[in-house]
């Protein structure tokens, strides 16, 4: 296990000229791996060419016409990310990192390479492993030659996540022996400076039987002339009774395409609840699919959206129920200011064999401007008979009857505007009981409040 | 109550209008379709030459458009296609009184009890017997206020202006693959237009009935609701039930003018062997109300979505629907509602029952554009799941453009439940009268809306459905 210090470590990238997204960049990060890794990026990499690019005619790209948004032959793999030689961070990492320090461990990315680790020692000394992939994949490739990339997030699901999968040039992975509980989370800062770059990473997370971790990672960067890809593709597997909370708080500035592949694997008795915040990029599309694959799993699926100028928001989310008793709850709520759009398309599976399903689904939006546009498509499919499900969906303004009452009580229209806003979104954090996680998104949104 | 006679045609009791007659036609198309078909279905209607060249266009689009891949299963549908009969003339003129009718056709629609009805209970009635209208008649008293009720073709030749004006403009023949092959091949249905201010206090009816086996039914009608006028049109069909599948491809095209009032109501009741693929839409202007009732009883596989288009300011659509899905059937269906003018308003409720290895989806658009300012639309759907095997699907689009604008969907998936039926039982009740008494229970916001006669016979239906269904 790496060395648990606070300070950030001199980094360990060499000097590498860019690449174009091609063949030869599959090679160069293959070098040093072993044989089955380069294989499946190999793999990875002749499914994306044979994979077309999505269009608006295909159901799930409906809403986001992403030709305009990617040019493949205009990207370079990012440089492997390195910190200053004396050792300091880019303002607004560093602002990101003390705002909220207290974790069980963190770790920091740039440009796609991990440059710093740390874990509380006595977690290490359970067992627990929170490393780079890089060298993850030497340390621990029994692991990864079973999970990575193969059943939770293969390259199969779509051009990005083949893309992905071939060039992925680091990330992280979380494993958490059998009842090992984590107190506090661990926190992932990823920082892109390198403009015109496609940025590709992956999270594993594993959780043992009786485990319970939280994981919250950001997402952050200046704005960038240069249109920029930042490609995630995250795996979370909690086993039979493990609790695991995975959280993605998305403030990347404008220029780039968040483009992030969410699965997750919920087995017996085990609670796999994810939040995504998406609050920057100029456009991000997320794929989140949570499945529930043993009797007694549930997920919490929450996600919270703030749009302005021209930013383009596009959820997919699925919510697959393959065992019996099951339970899964979907709450995706978000507000859209000035050009900014939003497109939700979520369904809910219910398998054949999973009887007593409980599952829910909501989508509401707030338009707040005249030129925001919202989209919303929640989808039921049900092959069992006995299950509770039912979905939601709404478009509207701002609720005019508290409006009046704040405005009332001497409050100004903005201040009124604003705590209305602030009070719609609040419900979804008020479901997720981890309290710094909470502040944090609230500050980050009261700040893009404050600028419109 | 004459009950019997009215519903008797829309087949609303256990499936007894399966029966099939002697094949009785002057003409046919052979089997497929092909430029050469399409030149005798207007050869043989003496059709001007645009329409004609409407029809030629027309086959061009829905050979190049590919076949949907979205909603049911299509298939097999393409061999299907291959080997019906496109055109099946029954009778050389649409008759004006039932004596005229051959005894053969006239028989089936006694059976059907629908000249009892019509004496009865209705202000007109259209009879269609495979491609043609056989009958069509309004009352005096109507037609004496200019209404117009009359087949489609009898339109076209009688009215050519009105007609012409309003034609595939609300659904063009490129509007998706089978708009384009009706207005390909159409081949009856009915022309209606009532004018400023006539309010028709009973409704029109238009029975359709397929009889030959291999058949494409193609019924294209033209509905045009003046200023102020009201009226209410009620649509019923059956067929036998063969062992090959047949095919039925309408599009209803309906124009409401400011104030106008009209409201469309389908009892589908088609055999399990019948595609059933229908396009319908409403263009409200005004400050007129359009209501679509749509009941999906029968059918092998239906793809329908009633529309409004809300054109005028206070443009108001309402779309309730029922959908009934048994063994062996999908019923692929839902509404659309499209708001373009400010205080526009729009609900739709649909309610589902799968049963068996019964699929029921249902498909919506609730569609807000920029302008549209005060907008308010709700969709409500819900589904009743009856066993294990039975399958539900929602889909319900949203698109908003418009701040000012309030639109909510809300769905809910439920089975009968245990301590319901326990219930019933307990207070003497056999399990299928309590199954059905639940079922109604369900389905009984729509079913209020029917005209009573229909209620009482949906109602029947449902319980002899549900006979023999719990285990």
């Amino acid at each position: 296990m790496s060395n648990p210090s606070h300070a950030l470590e001199a980094p360990i990238a060499e000097e590498e000229t860019p690449s174009s997204l091609d063949e030869d960049a599959v090679e160069r990060v293959s070098q040093g791996a072993p044989s089955w890794l380069s294989a499946r990026r190999k793999h990875a990499w002749s499914v994306f060419e044979d994979t077309p690019l999505p269009s608006m005619r295909s159901e799930e790209w409906r809403y986001t016409d992403v030709s305009r948004v990617v040019d493949f032959a205009d990207l370079q793999l990012a440089t492997h990310g390195a910190l200053a030689e004396d050792g300091s961070r880019p303002a607004g990492l560093a602002a990101a990192m003390d705002e909220d320090y207290a974790a069980s461990g963190h770790t920091v990315l740039m440009d796609g390479a991990v440059v710093h680790v740390d874990l509380e020692p006595a977690l290490a000394e359970q067992g627990v492993i929170l490393t780079s992939l890089k060298s993850a994949v030497h340390e621990h490739g029994d692991l990864l030659e079973e999970l990575l990339a193969t059943e939770v997030v293969p390259p199969e699901e779509g051009k990005f996540e083949a893309l992905n999968a071939a060039l992925w040039t680091d990330g992280v992975l979380l494993y958490v022996p059998a009842n090992v509980k984590l107190d506090l989370p661990i926190r992932a800062t990823r920082w892109v400076s390198d403009p015109g770059s496609a940025v590709c990473t992956r999270t594993l997370i594993v959780a043992e039987p009786g485990s319970q971790v939280s994981y919250v990672e950001e997402l952050l960067s200046e704005d960038f002339e240069r249109r920029t890809l930042v490609s995630s593709a995250v795996e979370v597997i909690a086993r039979d009774g493990a609790r695991v909370q995975y959280v993605s708080i998305q403030r990347l500035g404008r220029g780039t395409f968040c483009q992030s592949a969410q699965r997750t694997l919920a087995y017996r008795d085990s609670t796999l609840d994810t939040l995504n915040v998406n609050l920057g990029g100029s456009v991000s599309r997320l794929d989140l699919n949570a499945r529930l694959l043993g009797p007694g799993a549930h997920s919490d699926m929450l996600g919270l959206y703030f749009g302005d100028e021209d930013q383009h928001f596009d959820h997919n989310t699925s919510q697959d129920h393959v065992a019996p008793d099951t339970g899964s709850d979907l709450l995706y709520k978000g507000a859209l200011d000035e050009h900014s759009r939003a497109a939700f398309r979520g369904i809910i599976r219910v398998h054949p064999d999973a009887q007593r399903t409980d599952a829910y689904q909501t989508n509401r939006t707030l338009l707040l401007s005249e030129e925001a546009r919202a989209d919303s498509l929640p989808n039921l499919e049900i092959e069992a008979d006995d299950v509770k499900c039912s979905h939601g969906a709404s478009v509207g303004q701002l609720d005019s009857e508290a409006l009046f009452y704040l405005l009332s009580r001497g409050l100004s229209q903005q201040q009124a505007e604003r705590l209305v806003v602030l009070g719609f979104l609040g419900d979804v954090m008020s479901r997720l009981p981890l309290g710094g996680v909470v502040d944090k998104v609230t500050r980050a949104i009261e700040r893009k409040l404050k600028s419109v | 109550m004459p009950e019997n006679e009215l519903v008797k045609g829309l087949g609303l009791d256990e499936y007894q209008y399966g029966f099939v007659d002697d094949e009785a036609h002057v003409f046919r198309t052979r089997p497929g379709l092909d430029e050469d078909i399409v030149r005798q279905i207007s050869k043989h209607k003496d059709e001007p030459e645009w329409m004609l060249e409407f029809r030629l266009k027309a086959l061009k689009i829905y050979e190049r458009k590919p076949m949907p891949t979205w909603g049911g299963d299509l298939s097999d549908l393409e061999a299907t296609l291959d080997e019906i009969y496109f055109y099946v003339k029954p009778q050389d003129h649409m008759e004006r009184s039932w004596d005229d009718v051959p005894d053969t056709i006239k028989t089936t629609f006694e059976r059907l009890g629908i000249p009892d009805a019509e004496q009865k209970l209705l202000a007109g009635v259209g009879a269609q017997y495979e491609s043609e209208m056989v009958y069509h008649s309004l009352k005096e008293e109507w037609s004496s206020q200019g209404v117009i009720f009359d087949s489609i073709e009898d339109g076209l030749k009688n009215h050519p202006e009105l007609f012409r004006e309003h034609f595939a403009t609300i659904i063009p023949a490129a509007d998706n693959k089978f708009a384009a092959l009706n207005s390909a091949v159409w081949s009856g249905g009915s022309f209606v237009y009532v004018p400023r201010g006539v309010e028709l206090k009973t409704p029109l009816q238009a029975y359709f009935r397929v009889n030959q086996e291999r058949m494409g039914q193609f019924e294209r009608t033209l509905i045009i609701i003046d200023e102020g006028a009201q009226a209410h049109y009620i649509e019923g069909c059956t067929a036998p039930v063969y062992s090959t599948e047949s095919f039925h491809s309408g599009v209803i095209e309906i124009v409401l003018k400011k104030d106008a009032r009209f409201r469309y109501t389908t009892i589908q009741n088609w055999s399990n062997n019948m595609y059933n693929l229908v396009t319908q839409r409403a263009v409200v202007n005004e400050n007129a109300t359009m209501e679509w009732l749509d009941g999906n009883l029968g059918s092998k596989l239906t793809m329908k979505y009633p529309s409004c288009y809300l054109m005028g300011e206070g443009a108001h659509g309402e779309i309730m629907s029922i959908a009934y899905a048994s063994d062996g059937q999908h019923q692929d269906t839902g509404g659309k509602v499209v708001h373009v003018a400010p205080n526009t308003t729009s609900s739709i409720i649909s309610k589902s029952i799968s049963k068996g290895h019964g699929r029921s989806s249902y498909r919506g658009l609730c569609k807000v554009y920029e302008g549209a300012i005060n907008a308010r639309s709700n969709v409500e759907c819900d589904a009743l799941l009856i066993d294990e095997t039975s399958r539900t699907d929602t889909y319900p689009y949203i698109e908003i453009e418009e701040k000012r604008s309030s639109v909510g969907h809300e769905a809910t998936v439920s089975r009968v439940g245990d301590a319901q039926l326990f219930y019933l039982m307990s207070r003497g009740l056999t399990q299928e009268e309590a199954m059905a008494l639940i079922v109604r229970g369900f389905i009984e916001p729509i079913a209020k809306e029917l005209p009573l006669e229909y209620a009482v016979e949906l109602n029947r239906l449902i319980e002899l459905e549900m006979e023999g269904s719990v285990g």
